[in-house]
């Protein structure tokens, strides 16, 4: 039953990816200019700046944060837009549940990004003329435990969307919040390892910038990556939860 | 192929078991509201029920507690067993809705995409399915458009294929909430033929809620018949009927009644019958006088006859009035009652 809702559920999220390509790709576009922006920004305000290692912070900054923009918004966009449609509630028909229909959305988006946002950061690599190591075997496992708390927070603004309808404000307020979390300086305050997606970008820095295989980094920041990333996660379902209560409640869930 | 392929195996026990459903909806600084109010309802295997009431009734927070969308406040709800609220998944394994017609559907699938989709959303692969959905497209006149995105679809073709996506699903029970909405009139006729013939040829349980009493009477078995949360009628379609065919007369007199004669017969009539109407074609003695009444037993239209006949006119038909679901519903909604 699982695999066969997995299954239709990645078809249908390739299809429509297919049918909405314009959106995907106008996406690609404002992320790529939105990094240049930064980057040729930096170099207008000190001319003849060599960025060094700084570049390649840049470079894999903003590649996490696209990724977590795009996991974060496939599920709490992916919730409203349901909702809005008018097909939320047959997804909560599904005998396989809906926390499990919406990770299965979730883990195809994610697949069906992997490309589009590789083919970006290669793209960034070649404007910045900083090449960085692509070794996936290393890259992907740490990349997808960085990404957990953005699924976490996706889940709560998802589920708060359920009871409080119209709240796409706040889902780009926390766009920028994320930004704060990657860049808190973990040496001044150690606690920030305990942000979301804080230790994540600093141990892709490790394996994009400094070319460390995964065996090859500590492996208590590992686990604490781990931690961080299943607690936010489970914060976010355990919210998602209660929120999909209350909006059965109220009678909430096909509403708009 | 033929799309009449058993969807659930043969079960002697209750499709559908709702006991004290109770859903009350707590407002901030309102009082709350009591939508459904201690509701009992047992569903048959193969039945096609039709939920009827007004707006606000609670027919469908009735359905939507049913498949776990909403919480009752108080109650059981079993589905061929399953507790609803302790074994959900379960329970709505066996269950498939239409809630909101032409919104339950993606837009931008293809109707065949849509109905594969929402299959595999119950589990169901879709090559060992896949020729029953074919049929299902074919017999609802979608297969020649199958492969558009719905975008290019009327409001009637988007509501077929949200129900072909419903019953692609092959659930013993099946929810069509409004289902001809919105439909204009020749596909709304083209609707219920075909969920007529699928109600007996399938074997499932349909429950339909709609305002068309026309849709009811057409597509159901029985009737149950809601108002402000509560059952006032759970009765088959025609012992309904029955019930309000019984008692309605409409009596044509011939010449020969003058106008004290007609006061002095409808003072007489009122001892006998209720809801005395007469109704005067012409000007008494001169045209037809027609009466319409409602008796209490088919017996008083014997001392009807008596006393128009004692004032002297003469009796030309006698019409026993044809009651329609919607004039069974009106009455039952407005007077109150309880037929069960």
């Amino acid at each position: 039953m699982r695999w066969v809702v997995f299954k239709e559920v990645f078809r249908k999220s390739v299809l429509e990816g297919l049918r909405y390509l314009f959106n995907l790709v106008t996406a690609l576009i404002t992320m790529y200019l939105f990094f240049l922006i930064l980057f040729l920004g930096s170099r207008w305000l000190v001319p003849g700046l060599d960025l060094g290692s700084t570049t390649e912070a840049l470079v894999v900054g903003f590649s996490v944060w696209m990724f977590t923009l795009f996991a974060y918004q496939d599920i709490c966009w992916g919730i409203s837009t349901e909702a809005e449609v008018g097909t939320l509630e047959q997804l909560h028909l599904s005998p396989a549940g809906f926390t499990w229909v919406s990770t299965c959305l979730a883990l195809s988006r994610f697949l069906m990004n992997l490309i589009p946002l590789a083919f970006l950061t290669v793209l960034m690599m070649l404007t910045t003329g900083r090449w960085l190591h692509l070794d996936l075997v290393s890259l992907i496992p740490v990349l997808v435990l960085t990404l957990l708390p953005a699924y976490g927070f996706g889940y709560l603004m998802g589920g708060l969307a359920l009871v409080f309808k119209r709240i796409q404000n706040s889902f780009q307020i926390l766009q920028f919040i994320f930004i704060a979390f990657m860049a808190t300086p973990s040496v001044a305050f150690p606690w920030a390892r305990f942000l979301p997606l804080n230790l994540g970008v600093q141990m892709l820095r490790a394996v994009m910038g400094e070319g460390l295989a995964l065996w090859d980094l500590p492996a208590s920041d590992l686990v604490t990556l781990a931690v961080v990333g299943v607690a936010y996660l489970s914060l976010g379902l355990l919210a998602f939860a209660h929120c999909t209560r209350v909006a059965r409640d109220r009678g909430l869930l096909g509403h708009y | 192929m033929q799309t009449t392929l058993p969807v659930c195996p043969p079960v002697d026990s209750p499709v559908l078991e709702v006991r004290g459903l109770t859903k009350v909806f707590r407002r901030r600084k309102a009082p709350p509201v009591t939508a459904v109010d201690g509701l009992d309802l047992t569903l048959r295997p193969g039945e096609t029920v039709g939920l009827l009431g007004p707006n606000g009734a609670g027919k469908t927070t009735t359905i939507k507690c049913i498949l776990g969308l909403m919480r009752p406040t108080t109650g059981s709800i079993r589905i061929l067993g399953h507790d609803v609220e302790s074994d959900r998944y379960r329970a709505i394994a066996h269950a498939a809705a239409v809630l909101e017609g032409a919104r339950n559907v993606y837009w931008r699938l293809t109707a065949r995409e849509n109905v594969r989709f929402f299959a595999g959303l119950h589990g169901l692969e879709w090559r060992k399915h896949r020729d029953y959905c074919e049929g299902l497209l074919r017999r609802f006149g979608l297969a020649d458009r199958a492969d558009e995105p719905l975008l290019n679809f009327s409001h009637g073709m988007k509501q077929k294929v949200a129900v072909v996506a419903t019953l692609a699903k092959r659930t013993p029970l099946v929810f069509l909430d409004e289902p001809t909405l919105g439909l204009d009139i020749e596909t709304s006729l083209d609707l219920r033929a075909l969920l007529r013939e699928l109600a007996r040829e399938d074997g499932r349980t349909i429950v339909v809620s709609s305002h068309d009493m026309d849709v009811i009477q057409d597509i159901c078995d029985r009737v149950v018949i809601l108002k402000a949360g509560r059952v006032v009628a759970d009765a088959s379609v025609d012992s309904l009927l029955d019930l309000f065919r019984t008692r309605s007369y409409r009596l044509a007199l011939s010449d020969g009644l003058g106008s004290q004669a007609l006061v002095r017969l409808l003072e007489r009539l009122e001892g006998v019958a209720a809801d005395l109407k007469a109704d005067l074609k012409a000007k008494p003695g001169s045209g037809r006088t027609e009466l319409r009444f409602t008796l209490a037993s088919a017996e008083g239209l014997y001392r009807v006859i008596d006393l128009v006949r004692e004032e002297g006119a003469l009796v030309e038909s006698i019409t026993q009035e044809e009651p329609d679901l919607e004039e069974a519903f009106l009455r039952l909604v407005r007077e109150g009652g309880d037929v069960r």
